[in-house]
């Protein structure tokens, strides 16, 4: 956990896939759409960046992956929250809300004083 | 965006090749790819623009590519392991319920490999303990022990003097220190009552040689281990606990020992003990470089680093030839040529100084315990391989269900490791209380026992041992599951024949343990005749009813004017006790091995050259000694009291010396000396030779001079108390405690038990080979019955079927008995073979019995064979009472 915490970037990408994975099972580029959309293009500068994310989160058990096949009739990997990985949603995204809160009142102070 | 309605799972179990997973990687990345190229030419790109612009906008796809291809295979890998582990525990979670499910099996099959991993870790960590941990100094490998050796003088081993500790100490470059010790004992003397304490006279260098520095206070230096100015010591941590408190302020401060005030000036480390687990004190040996008698010492070394220890000894040796060389006429010769004789010095490394007389009765031992666990693997095996029958029908439905042969195989493997593991458990309850027995109950007399306990390196191999010994016993029943699953077709006929192969299994299994019980009962059996004989050796004294005390004068008895009239009364008064049948002093009771032991010239005779004259113990006793300790006087007279410092110096000598000489009452009146003494003693009689040291050796020559004429202030007071003897030694030793408060008297010992105490390894070997024997013997008479039963029980119908058609039903009993006879006769001649090979390596430890004995060969492998066959009785006699009504009613 620490080394997610850490990445602030590779965090929050984390958690933008299990959010978006929240709506249902997506293959990757749909994620990567949505993840585009909703931050208007601001996170994901790079989409590859995207599969090495999924899959660490995969391989901790937060998402469960199968094939099978797209609107337009191609095989393709399909990702889905698993139990688990809601959970860590809910537990995650309360903290993050909490970081950036606290950063973004830092980043208002105006004084030099810390009482 | 919304899913496909026909989406199907495609794989159940992702990614268990690597190629798939790389395959998987590249699709997936070329779907992302080939989706955006599609958007951006629907936006209106032309293709090679928006596939150029999908690349760009996915960034590094290489590293990308790696980087899942790497994650994934991580992920791939920790699934098959938990996978293992999981199936695993799940098969030990089955394995345990079938257990439970078979309790009096699984507590036999528990029980008998308790008793052999039991047996097995008790005997590693006695092993271990004593034989394979390095002593506890640093640096132990570079200690060595240095003796020296003249065969041409009949001294095998040889002490070495204070001149020669100071020559080695000098002028070999080999050692980085070296020093010269001496076990003894002193008397602690508090408050006027003395105490006899086992102490070390070492040489000042002592303490850089064993490594070890006093915990508290100092060692004593060269200054004062000179001769005159030795007046020091160093305590044993044990001594200083136990007699001062630990008080700080004892060092520095002054104890009286032997009479004299002596500084301690340190207290070694808890747990110390050279050379012996009680020495209680370590006093400067006092060193006097000019003193060139006393052949008592032996010499101590540390090796520099990097030097063998058979360069110390060849240089070593050059050194003593060297000193031979100048002291001719100390050795009794004109001239020597020491390379021409076998002179030499023993340098040996001081662990093996130590443990090397305990490693080979430790190795039989082993070597016992290892078929004892072999039996007793044979015998689960056998357990084991009968259940696998009666389990048949369980693992073909297994097959039948789908579960591939090494599934059910490894299904079995881990039924026995559990089995196994359940042993274990048992059996590290068993060497626990096995090595206490041993360590604590003082029977046994090893060295290093103070250094053995179970620790975890004993677990470990306890339970590797356990783990293993699973693995055997189940692999032939797991082979059989494998092969049952063949034939899963499990109608009657299938089945007779997989008895039959089951019972080939069996018979083979108990062949083995028979041939194993035969050799360790021929073994237990040639030791028991050995310690028989040796009671019976007629030891030319009669040590039962003699009780021996020793006495240490205090030093203000230095002269045979104070010593004389003190023996004098002692005796008087030790006489004088009710229930003392006799009484007498001696230097050098039989095995206790203090007498003198020297080269002896007869007047007139021509002396021998270069040292080969006969050599002879030189005891000195009272009057009264030969009556006291029953050896018989042939010829001549008792020594008497008239036989003191005013009258000629007279000696009595055995019989071995005066048959080599003279004839009946010839010896008379001769006269004979030690090498190492100038005055002549005229033999005055001729008693009995007696075995003195080892039983097992022939009688050594022996001189008996007068105590009176010799001087001694080191005595035993042996004591002829037929009958309860305790109430009289109290007596006994409360009166000498009247004559001289001063003496200290800490225990006295039945001559019986001196003379036990010599072969008490022997003994000890004796007691648990025949435990191992009873086990093995038991182990096999079980296995045969259990075998046997099984076999008649599965041919119940066939026996039922020759009744009916009128067969005898004696005829029967011997059918069964024939086949139990034929695997008797197998396992018991394959076990003589084994034991023709395998107890001539214990020759050294038998006494008078031949370790190929005939006779013990014979009535032993008969006895195993009669109590093989006998098991099958009853099995045979259920046999000829089959029921030919219920057989036909089976299946």
């Amino acid at each position: 956990m620490a080394d997610t915490e850490s990445d602030l970037l590779r965090s929050s990408l984390d958690l933008l896939v299990l959010k978006a994975l929240s709506w249902g099972p997506m293959h990757g580029y749909t994620i990567s759409e949505w993840i585009e959309s909703a931050t208007e293009s601001l996170l994901l500068l790079e989409e590859g960046t995207l599969y090495p994310a999924l899959h660490r989160l995969e391989r901790r058990g937060w998402v469960t992956a199968e094939w099978g096949v797209s609107d337009n009739n191609r095989k393709a990997k399909f990702y889905k929250l698993s139990t688990a990985g809601r959970a860590r949603f809910r537990s995650q995204a309360p903290v993050w809300h909490k970081h950036a809160n606290a950063i973004a009142a830092a980043l208002q102070r105006t004084s030099a004083d810390f009482a | 965006m919304s899913l496909a309605p026909g989406w199907r799972r495609a794989f159940r179990l992702p990614f268990t090749r690597p190629r798939t997973i790389e395959r998987e990687v590249d699709e997936e990345l070329a779907f992302h790819l080939a989706m955006r190229e599609e958007k951006l030419r629907r936006q209106g790109m032309t293709p090679d623009a928006a596939r150029s612009a999908a690349v760009s906008r996915f960034g590094d796809a290489t590293a990308v590519r790696d980087e899942c291809i790497t994650i994934d295979r991580q992920h791939a890998r920790e699934a098959r392991t938990m996978e293992w582990i999981e199936s695993v525990w799940s098969d030990f979670r089955y394995a345990f319920r079938t257990l439970r499910r078979m309790p009096v099996f699984t507590l036999v099959a528990t029980l008998t490999l308790a008793l052999g991993i039991g047996a097995t870790s008790a005997m590693f960590t006695l092993v271990d303990g004593i034989l394979l941990r390095p002593l506890p100094y640093p640096g132990a490998d570079r200690i060595v022990r240095l003796i020296q050796s003249y065969p041409e003088k009949g001294l095998d081993t040889w002490g070495i003097t204070q001149e020669n500790i100071a020559m080695y100490r000098d002028r070999a470059t080999d050692f980085e220190a070296f020093s010269g010790y001496q076990p003894g004992n002193a008397s602690l003397i508090r408050d006027g009552r003395a105490e006899r304490l086992a102490v070390a006279r070492v040489t000042a260098d002592f303490f850089r040689v064993i490594g070890v520095s006093p915990a508290h206070g100092r060692a004593f230096t060269r200054d004062e281990d000179r001769k005159g100015n030795n007046d020091v010591v160093v305590l044993s941590d044990q001594l200083w606990q136990s007699r001062f408190g630990g008080r700080a302020d004892l060092i520095g401060s002054t104890i009286d020992l032997d009479g004299r005030p002596t500084r301690v000036v340190g207290v070694m480390p808890r747990g110390f003990g050279f050379p012996r687990t009680e020495t209680r004190a370590w006093l400067p040996l006092g060193l006097d470089p000019s003193r060139r008698f006393g052949w008592t010492n032996s010499g101590l070394a540390r090796l520099e680093p990097g030097v063998t220890v058979e360069h110390a000894r060849r240089q070593t040796t050059a050194i003593m030839w060297d000193w031979a060389r100048r002291n001719a006429d100390l050795l009794g010769v004109g001239s020597i040529q020491p390379e021409r004789t076998h002179m030499a010095t023993i340098v040996t490394p001081l662990q093996e100084a130590i443990t090397g007389r305990a490693v080979r009765p430790l190795l039989v031992l082993s070597v016992a315990v290892g078929l004892i666990l072999l039996i007793a693997i044979a015998n689960v095996a056998t357990l084991l391989s009968s259940r696998a029958a009666v389990r048949q029908r369980e693992i073909g439905l297994r097959a039948a269900l789908g579960a591939t042969g090494a599934r059910v195989a490894r299904q079995l493997l881990t039924e026995s490791v559990a089995l196994a593991l359940l042993g274990a458990a048992a059996g590290i309850g068993l060497a626990f209380g096995a090595v206490r027995l041993f360590t604590r109950s003082g029977l046994v007399a090893l060295p290093r026992l103070n250094e053995v306990h179970v620790d975890g390196r004993v677990l470990a191999v306890t339970l590797a041992v356990s783990v293993t010994s699973g693995m055997l016993f189940g692999l032939l029943p797991a082979l059989h599951g494998l092969r049952a699953r063949l034939s899963a077709d499990l109608s009657a006929g299938t089945r007779e024949s997989a008895h039959r192969s089951v019972r080939r299994l069996s018979n083979a299994l108990v062949v083995v343990q028979l041939s194993l019980s035969v050799v360790l009962l021929i073994a237990a059996g040639l030791m028991l005749e050995s310690v028989r004989r040796l009671t019976m050796v007629d030891l030319g004294f009669r040590p039962e009813g003699v009780t021996s005390i020793s006495l240490s004068l205090p030093s203000q008895y230095g002269s045979p004017t104070t010593v004389d009239p003190l023996f004098a009364t002692v005796l008087e008064q030790v006489r004088g006790t009710p229930g003392v049948k006799s009484a007498a002093l001696a230097w050098g009771l039989p095995f206790e091995g203090q007498a003198n032991f020297d080269g002896y010239v007869i007047e007139g005779r021509p002396t021998p050259p270069s040292g080969n004259e006969g050599q002879t113990y030189q005891v000195a006793v009272s009057p009264g000694y030969f009556a006291t300790l029953g050896v018989p006087l042939l010829y001549g007279r008792d020594i008497t009291a008239a036989d003191d410092t005013t009258g000629v110096r007279v000696a009595l000598v055995d019989e071995s010396i005066a048959k080599r000489f003279w004839r009946g009452t010839d010896a008379l009146g001769k006269r004979i000396r030690v090498t190492g003494d100038t005055t002549w003693a005229t033999i005055i009689g001729v008693v009995g030779a007696i075995h003195d040291d080892d039983a097992t050796r022939l009688p050594a020559p022996h001189m008996y001079s007068s105590l009176a004429q010799l001087g001694a202030n080191q005595v035993s007071l042996a004591v002829r108390a037929p009958g309860a003897a305790g109430g009289t030694m109290r007596a006994v030793r409360s009166a000498i405690a009247r004559i001289e408060p001063a003496i200290p008297l800490d225990g006295d010992r039945t001559l019986t038990s001196v003379v036990g105490d010599s072969f008490a390894t022997k003994r000890l070997m004796e007691i648990l080979l025949a435990s191992f024997a009873a086990i093995a013997v038991l182990l096999a008479g079980v296995g045969i019955y259990g075998v046997m039963s099984l076999s008649v029980a599965n041919r119940r119908r066939e026996f039922g079927v020759r009744l009916a058609i009128g067969a005898d039903p004696r005829a029967l009993v011997r059918l069964v008995l024939r086949e139990g006879a034929v695997v008797a006769v197998v396992g018991v001649s394959l076990g003589v073979v084994g034991a023709f090979v395998a107890t001539r390596w214990m020759a050294s430890l038998l006494y008078d019995v031949s370790p190929t004995d005939p006779l013990m060969f014979t009535a032993l492998s008969i006895t195993l064979g009669a109590i093989a066959v006998g098991s099958c009785y009853l099995p045979a006699r259920r046999a000829a009472k089959s029921d030919p009504l219920e057989a036909l009613r089976a299946d």
